[in-house]
């Protein structure tokens, strides 16, 4: 039997756990789901559930998988790598209605929050009271802590601070059976295998976040920030490199070659020098001595490297102005391009000269431009390659020229991905930085938490996995057994 | 101890990575079984393993596999000790920002299995927060990699955070990568004597008011076993430091602290003295804010019973002890450890019997109640290491 809508029965049976508002199978509003930021593929999903609660998320677990179908857990839908882009017959599971900041701990400087909980609305919560949240994402303001916890997010000041892995402690998670399992404990040190490590950046394949608890800190006493123009990136590269080594652990570290201060001039009216090949835009931060000294001896480096120019902000508005330049850069090269292809790659930091230049070459063989704006202070490379859809062929040669970049990467000793998942999008180049048996490891791991590949197939391992125990997709098993959903 | 010696058949003590797996993958069908020894510090943690077939000791792979110090990161062999890889890193001025005991004994690869720490994890974190990239031996003998030598990577579940703290369960690590810290230009510690816990938590909620950002804060319990001492180091930028060195002095003076000593070279503490040795260790994990509670309802009371040194790390909220049971408390101590623990456990947090004489082993749990997600963990020993090869019985669980 074939069934290509949704049986009445699950449509029933979920609506039953969510409510018929939050339970859509109406193809015009499927459309929304069918795929994340990475918006050149698009698979429309079965159904989407929209829960409220960790018990309604774990009922509806229970029942796509009575039904036997595949579950893809979704957040804001931000995200760059296909992480939540539905696969063929799938429920996905939204967790947007899920944002409430559940607790406050100062005295403990911790909070608990719901899934669907904006990231900066961790930060505004607290901002009164002089607590942050460390991980800023540029899309801070749209992307929500559940998916920021699937894909490990980084962020500018990630640098000095650390991932979200560093401060995410613990989890209430739904599990591939529907139970509800508490990771970590309010204590630091939690007993057993460090679970947190691998829920953190596992992109939605070992369980559905229905609740966090992440760590809070106090807001430096200081941040100095400045802004250095470089003749190109190569001098730019140095300065970074040549900060780093003076001692200095900058809050962040951020780069943007000429294309990408062209794009942000244009979009935001920021008066960057446009005749200038690369730009850092730094923070240091700490106590204010710290901090006076080290934006002191940076801004020297700075200099030394051969900056064009430097600047310092002069009051709180316009130092917000400037990163406000940085964090619009991806939305800004929309300006200067038709569409293009956002890549993330990371490299030894000491290699980002060499490297940008290999990158802009494979841009030029290609015919195409590449823009980049990164996480210098980390080497995590986003080279923006610019295309026109409309132009037949360029597509595709931007996907071919970002398919080499990782190759470039790899070859440079780095990483396929630093912040924005490996998702569908990567799956197939896993192999350049793993073995067959890296992955079966990693493999594993997926298999003590989800032993039917039930959340999340076909994201992140390279070729179909199964778990050794029950040989056949069980997940096509389950369906038929059930005798109401057929794979078509 | 007694029947790993009855069981042991060889020593074993591989010269590479590669001899390491082959060792183990030549007895897979033979089913025996293995553990793992790097300086031998701690041994004892987790229970008692059931049987041990081969013992195969790190100590020569002690190799820097690569070190790039424009990159802040190195890549060693799991038996070299901690001393050995800064005394690698020290010419360039950088480190390991890892303070745990006997760094001359301990290996990188112990280190790990045990998540070993020491008062720099106030600021730095433990070795999760500094692990970039692993390879382990698995249970069949073949190598795995993980993570990578960037200190940014999210391709892939994260292996090399999974195996600290597994304590040779999963796999054995023969190699990880770090990302490391510069070293500070100047290094300041004060000490403030005569708190009672509610001034520790009181002196600790100033540095956080005053956003002072201590790189170790730690809490000796002094003689007499009712106050504390608590030592506090700033490191950084001489000007930075200074700045908050007397920022912090102001703290404790107008909380009525005595200060020990402020010198321009502060007080140096021996290293020894954030570790409590003795042949019972305990270490508990508390919620920072529950310091108070945790000294009344758990270090007094363990107090009472065992003649033990006490330094607690109150920012993040651990307490160790160490030493033995005092004369004629032999009798009281298992209910004494029992109430210690439900009393931590009520705070939501855990009392971990890192070591302990043979009168406790046998009376004494290890680790206490079972976290509720513990059927994962079993999931995950079973997957990794189907025939319980791998250090039988000995983690969380007798996993
Ligand atoms: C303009 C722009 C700038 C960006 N800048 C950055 C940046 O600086 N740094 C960075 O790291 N990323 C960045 N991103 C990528 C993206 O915002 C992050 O990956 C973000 O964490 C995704 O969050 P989300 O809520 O949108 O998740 P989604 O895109 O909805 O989902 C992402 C993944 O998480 C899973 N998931 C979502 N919620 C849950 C849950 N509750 N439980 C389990 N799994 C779940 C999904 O299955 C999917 O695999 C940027 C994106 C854009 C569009």
């Amino acid at each position: 039997m074939t069934v290509t809508t949704a049986s009445p029965g699950i449509e029933r049976e979920l609506s039953d756990i969510v409510g018929a508002a939050n339970c859509i199978v109406d193809p015009g509003e499927l459309r929304t789901y069918e795929c994340d930021g990475l918006t050149g593929t698009r698979v429309r999903p079965r159904v989407v559930v929209l829960p409220a609660t960790t018990e309604e998320t774990a009922a509806v677990v229970r029942v796509a998988r009575r039904y036997g179908l595949p579950i893809v857990p979704r957040g804001a839908g931000t995200g760059l790598s296909g992480g939540a882009l539905p696969v063929a017959g799938c429920i996905v599971i939204g967790l947007s209605r899920m944002k409430r900041i559940l607790a406050i701990d100062l005295e403990n400087q911790r909070m608990r929050v719901q899934p669907g909980v904006i990231n900066l609305d961790v930060s505004r919560a607290i901002a009164a009271d002089g607590y942050y949240y460390a991980p800023d994402p540029s899309s801070q303001s749209i992307c929500s802590i559940g998916g920021n916890i699937a894909e490990n997010s980084g962020g500018a000041h990630c640098l000095k601070y650390g991932f979200t892995v560093n401060h995410v402690v613990g989890a209430t998670i739904v599990t591939a059976e529907g139970e509800i399992v508490e990771l970590g404990s309010a204590g630091a040190d939690p007993l057993g295998y460090d679970l947190m490590a691998v829920l953190v950046g596992s992109e939605g394949l070992v369980g559905i976040v229905t609740e966090a608890v992440v760590r809070i800190l106090r807001t430096p006493e200081a941040t100095r920030t400045f802004f250095a123009t470089f003749p190109s990136t190569d001098e730019a590269g140095a300065c970074v490199s040549g900060i780093v080594a003076a001692g200095i652990v900058p809050a962040a570290v951020e780069m943007m070659d000429r294309l990408a201060i062209e794009a942000i001039v244009k979009a935001t009216g920021v008066d960057w020098p446009l005749d200038v090949g690369a730009a850092l835009l730094i923070d240091v931060d700490g106590t204010a001595a710290e901090a006076d000294h080290t934006a002191t001896r940076a801004v020297e480096i700075a200099q030394l490297s051969g900056a064009l120019e430097v600047r310092t902000p002069r009051d709180a508005r316009e130092r917000q102005l400037m990163w406000k330049g940085r964090k619009s850069a991806f939305a800004a090269v929309g300006r200067i391009s038709p569409n293009y292809y956002v890549q993330d790659g990371v490299i030894p930091r000491s290699e980002i000269g060499p490297v940008l230049r290999e990158i802009a070459a494979a841009g030029a063989r290609a015919g195409l431009r590449v823009a980049n704006v990164f996480h210098a202070g980390d080497g995590n490379l986003h080279p923006l390659v610019l295309f026109d859809a409309r132009v037949e062929g360029e597509e595709h040669a931007a996907e071919q020229v970002a398919g080499e970049i990782l190759k470039i990467c790899v070859r440079h000793g780095g990483s396929i991905t630093g912040e924005h998942g490996v998702g569908a999008d990567k799956a197939a180049y896993m192999g350049e930085i793993f073995n067959e048996a890296d992955l079966e490891t990693m493999n594993f791991v997926r298999c003590a938490f989800d032993p039917a590949v039930a959340f999340n197939p076909g994201k992140v391992f390279p070729t179909p996995r199964l778990c050794g125990d029950r040989p056949g997709t069980y997940v096509a098993h389950e369906t038929e057994i059930a005798g109401t959903a057929g794979r078509g | 101890m007694t029947s790993q010696a009855d069981d042991l058949r060889e020593r074993l003590a591989p010269a590479s990575v590669d001899e390491a797996a082959a060792m183990v993958r030549e007895r897979a069908e033979s089913g025996a079984t293995f553990a793992f020894a790097g300086g031998g510090t701690e041994l004892a943690l987790g229970y008692e393993p059931e049987r041990v077939d081969a013992l195969l000791e790190t100590t020569r792979l002690d190799r820097v596999v690569e070190y790039a110090p424009s990159d802040m990161v190195v890549s060693v062999e799991a038996g070299m000790t901690l001393a050995a890889l800064q005394t690698t890193l020290a010419p360039q001025r950088q480190r390991l920002a890892l303070d745990p005991a006997l760094p001359e004994r301990a290996t990188i690869g112990g280190l790990l299995a045990t998540n070993a720490f020491g008062p720099l994890r106030t600021r730095y974190g433990t070795l999760r927060d500094l692990i970039v990239g692993i390879t382990i031996v698995r249970a069949d003998g073949t190598l795995a990699r993980g993570g990578g030598k960037v200190v940014k990577n999210v391709a892939g579940f994260d292996l090399p955070k999974l195996m600290v703290g597994s304590l040779g369960s999963l796999g054995l690590i023969v190699r990880a990568t770090f990302r490391l810290h510069p070293m500070p230009e100047r290094e300041r510690w004060y000490e403030a004597g005569g708190l009672t816990a509610e001034g520790v938590r009181a002196l600790c909620r100033s540095l956080i008011a005053r956003r002072l950002e201590p790189a170790a804060v730690f809490a000796r319990l002094e003689p007499g076993g009712s106050h504390y001492a608590l030592a506090v180091l700033f490191e950084g930028f001489e000007t930075g430091v200074d700045a908050q060195g007397a920022s912090w002095l102001e703290s404790a003076n107008a909380a009525g602290a005595q200060i020990v000593d402020a010198g321009p070279e502060g007080v140096r503490i021996a290293a020894g003295a954030a570790h409590p040795r003795g042949p019972v260790r305990i270490r508990i994990s508390v919620p920072p804010a529950a310091f108070v509670e945790t000294h009344r309802d758990a270090v007094l009371p363990l107090g009472d019973c065992f003649e033990a040194e006490c330094v607690a790390y109150p920012t993040t909220g651990t307490f160790l002890l160490g030493g033995f049971v005092r004369d004629g408390a032999g009798s009281r101590a298992v209910a004494t450890i029992a109430a210690a623990r439900a009393a931590c456990e009520a705070l939501g947090g855990s009392l971990v019997v890192a070591d302990m004489d043979a009168a406790l082993r046998g009376s004494v749990d290890p680790y206490g109640t079972l976290p509720q997600s513990f059927p994962i963990m079993r999931r995950l020993k079973e997957r990794f290491d189907p025939g319980r090869r791998f250090n039988r019985g000995r983690f969380l669980g007798r996993l």
